[in-house]
């Protein structure tokens, strides 16, 4: 029999990026939450060190090994076989989750991003539509967004220029992002000669460059010191907690109130359904016990694979096919961002992208979203060209070699020697939208050391999605050209598998026949459950998903607060 | 509130604030006497592999002189112990592909035979291996990297002799804008992770 443990108002399942973000106005509205994570705390002197074999080869960044232990399995289409499994989650476990080693872009997605598909419809008419794309606009606008936006940037700590405060635009910033109410509460981090010079090449060619927005503190902030830009950020933590993860940010500040409590190295296994077909708490294991917690509201905030794997793991009477999943559609309109387009360039002289964050950048909009003319181009959406540092020596060493040398011996020595400091690669981020044929599910073989299913992820590569990385990278080879690269070379094109950026499984619309949760983020089904995280957004656009995500948690979080009664 | 008793959290988070202004001693966690895997006889094959990947030349000390069969060894014995046996059986196949294609064990060839037989595992036509010569070619490559251009805590790039190879300035606990120059050689700061630098993060 599990223990049963005191009720509390709201538990929230993962103090990560988004949970870790929700619990704060929960908390400071009086309501009682308990906190439940997997992971526990992780002390920046003893787990985080600027070692690439712990951080990048290993994945040494995490509290416990429970991502790792689940990790999900991965095939192209319905009738391929999964491909061998990943050894490292891309996610990590910890108070904190995986803002702990993120790379901490805070993008705001453009007003565009949420209304997709009429807009595109009105534009370039309905056959535009990628075949077999899922997508719908979002039951809520940029402008419904834009305050909770606000919210994060301060409240969590985000560094950056705006580029349009309330319709007045500073070329400065992002001329294409949506209007602001107001500028960041701190600068973007600090260029370095390369990224000014991609700056000022950018300039040269007519584009609108600017430095990318960062949740990472560029000046001193809430009393946490500003960056020092000592190159292990990504899937490494901050040693200085520069980095505005949730642990330093908004879970202290839920903690203050004395409404938080974290029941740590709790690993959720159910979420549990009472007679009424509602949510009545949260079951999870801790040191060999089961405990039982109950809750008036259950808000799911782990990943988007486990989101979807708890829920069809929560089967009861009420829900036979999982969790909120009367209408089948948890797992369904699942798609991994399109992140995986690089192109590498050499340049005859040292650029020296050794040390600072890959949000230390430089970035170029021209590209993405619908900020260009796609009439005859045969895709949608776009892409986003950033160009950052932080380079590793054991991935220097292993770069590209251009067809210039050999992968071995002695000349491929002396041409790592004179280049190893000369190269880069770009990230791009691409609008990835959802598709009927690429979804999650529970795995049929591989399980869990409980026996539980692991999530499974089928996922194919889609046209429309190649076509505009490809775009992308024609655009960045002109940017390296430009800046006097004298190789450039492209990267394998795709979505991949595991992901850092993956979303939906528990979609977020008003039509209960194809969303699992409505406008505030509540399932349609089950009136008391929340669903937090990337996994309730229906598309990507060209940005990294957290600032999103976050923004979105606040805000349902303040739905809970406002009709608490009604709930 | 509830009957389990609470993490202790805010007393925990105190120490957080602390650790981060107060300096540490340097933390020097495990690896004092590092388990190894390999038998001697292993060990030399595998050194001298390595070797041939990354020789000693004119410009400066190869994977050897490095210590990266070191780094490799170690690995064997601890993060990568699930891979030992399948490691130690492609070494096997090396040294009898090494003997069927040029007559000799691979550590007693000249370097251009040791090559040879290198070029035939790399392009995935030497024989014995499982799955392929291919595959165990790249991950004693991929390895080699590591043990050459990884912290020195880990056994190799002894004397940062790799950093110092492809110019790669060390960690640093603070960076400035003259450390993210162009055109310059970034003065090399010859420093662990795991020992040396004042928090010792």
């Amino acid at each position: 029999m599990a223990i049963r443990l005191k009720p509390v108002d709201v538990a929230v399942i993962g103090l990560g990026a988004a949970g870790g973000v929700a619990v704060l106005p929960l908390a400071r509205a009086g309501l009682k939450v308990a906190g439940i994570e997997a992971g526990t705390w992780m002390d920046p002197h003893k787990a985080f060190h600027a070692d690439e074999v712990f951080n990048n080869v290993r994945g040494g960044v995490t509290s416990v090994q429970k991502a790792n232990r689940e990790i999900p399995t991965v095939r192209e289409n319905a009738s391929s076989p999964t491909r061998p499994r990943g050894a490292i989650h891309p996610m990590m476990n910890a108070i904190g989750g995986t803002s702990i080693h993120y790379w901490a872009s805070a993008w705001r997605l453009k007003p565009w991003d949420f209304k997709t598909r009429s807009e595109v419809e009105k534009r370039y008419g309905k056959s535009a539509i990628p075949a077999g794309s899922t997508l719908e606009d979002w039951p809520l606008a940029y402008e419904d967004l834009e305050p909770f936006y606000d919210t994060i940037e301060h409240e969590v700590g985000v560094s950056g220029k705006a580029g349009n405060i309330q319709g007045k635009l500073d070329p400065a910033g992002n001329v294409y992002e949506g209007p602001r109410q107001r500028e960041y509460p701190m600068p973007p981090l600090r260029g370095t000669e390369y990224t000014e010079h991609m700056m000022a090449t950018a300039k040269q060619l007519g584009w609108k460059p600017f430095h990318g927005p960062s949740a990472i503190n560029s000046v001193a902030f809430n009393g946490r010191p500003g960056c020092v830009y000592h190159g292990y950020c990504g899937r490494g933590g901050c040693h200085i907690s520069a980095k505005n993860s949730t642990a330093v940010s908004t879970i202290p500040a839920a903690m203050k109130t004395k409404n938080l409590t974290i029941f740590d190295l709790a690993h959720v296994t159910r979420i549990q359904t009472g007679p009424d077909g509602r949510a009545s708490g949260v079951t999870y294991i801790k040191d060999g016990k089961e405990y039982f917690q109950p809750a008036k509201v259950v808000l799911l905030a782990s990943y988007t694979y486990e989101n979807t794997r708890l829920l069809l793991l929560s089967q009861s009477k009420a829900f036979p096919k999982g969790l909120s999943n009367n209408h089948g559609m948890v797992g369904r309109h699942f798609f991994s961002h399109w992140q995986g387009s690089p192109v590498f360039a050499l340049f005859p002289f040292n650029i020296n992208v050794w040390y600072g964050t890959p949000a230390q950048t430089t970035v170029v909009d021209d590209f993405a979203d619908d900020n260009f003319d796609h009439s005859r181009l045969g895709f949608i959406g776009g892409t986003s060209i950033s160009l950052g540092t932080e380079m590793h020596p054991i991935e220097a060493a292993g770069m590209q070699t251009f067809g210039r040398a050999p992968q071995w011996g002695s000349k491929w020595k002396a041409f790592v020697k004179e280049n190893a400091a000369r190269w880069t690669s770009s990230y791009l981020q691409t609008s990835t939208y959802p598709y009927e044929q690429n979804f999650l599910d529970l795995d049929t073989e591989v399980r869990d050391p409980l026996g539980d299913s692991v999530c499974r992820i089928t996922n194919a590569n889609m046209q429309n999605e190649a076509r505009a990385a490809a775009f992308g990278q024609a655009k960045t080879e002109d940017w390296f050209r430009a800046a006097g690269a004298i190789e450039i070379i492209r990267g394998g094109a795709g979505s991949g598998g595991l992901s850092t950026h993956a979303y939906g499984g528990t979609r977020m619309g008003d039509n209960p026949e194809t969303n699992v949760v409505n406008k505030w983020g509540m399932s349609h089904e089950v009136p008391n459950l929340g669903v937090l995280g990337a996994s309730v957004m229906g598309n990507s656009g060209a940005r990294n998903p957290t600032l999103t995500a976050q923004a979105l948690a606040w805000r349902t979080a303040e739905h809970l607060i406002k009709n608490w009664k009604s709930v | 509130m509830p009957e389990e008793k609470e993490t202790g959290s805010v007393s925990r988070r105190s120490i957080l604030v602390g650790a981060a202004i107060v300096p540490l001693t340097a933390i020097r966690s495990a690896a004092q006497t590092p388990q190894t895997a390999l038998t001697s006889d292993q060990f030399k094959l595998l050194d001298a592999f390595t070797d041939r990947l990354i020789p000693k030349d004119e410009n400066g000390p190869g994977a050897s002189e490095c210590g990266a069969a070191n780094y490799i060894d170690r690995q064997l014995a601890d993060y990568l112990k699930g891979e030992k046996d399948a490691f130690i059986q492609g070494l096997a196949a090396t040294d009898a592909f090494a003997q069927q294609s040029q007559g000799k064990p691979f550590v007693e060839l000249s370097p251009e035979a040791q090559d040879a037989v290198l070029t035939a595992m790399d392009n995935g036509t030497a024989t014995g291996f499982t799955p392929n010569s291919r595959t165990f070619f790249s991950r004693v490559r991929r390895l080699t990297l590591e043990g050459t251009f990884s912290d020195p805590y880990y056994g190799g790039n002894k004397g940062f002799a790799g950093w110092d190879l492809i110019g790669y300035p060390g960690p640093r606990l603070a960076v400035g804008p003259d450390e993210q120059k162009m055109h310059v050689a970034i003065k090399p700061a010859h420093l662990s992770a795991w020992g040396g630098m004042t928090s010792g993060h």
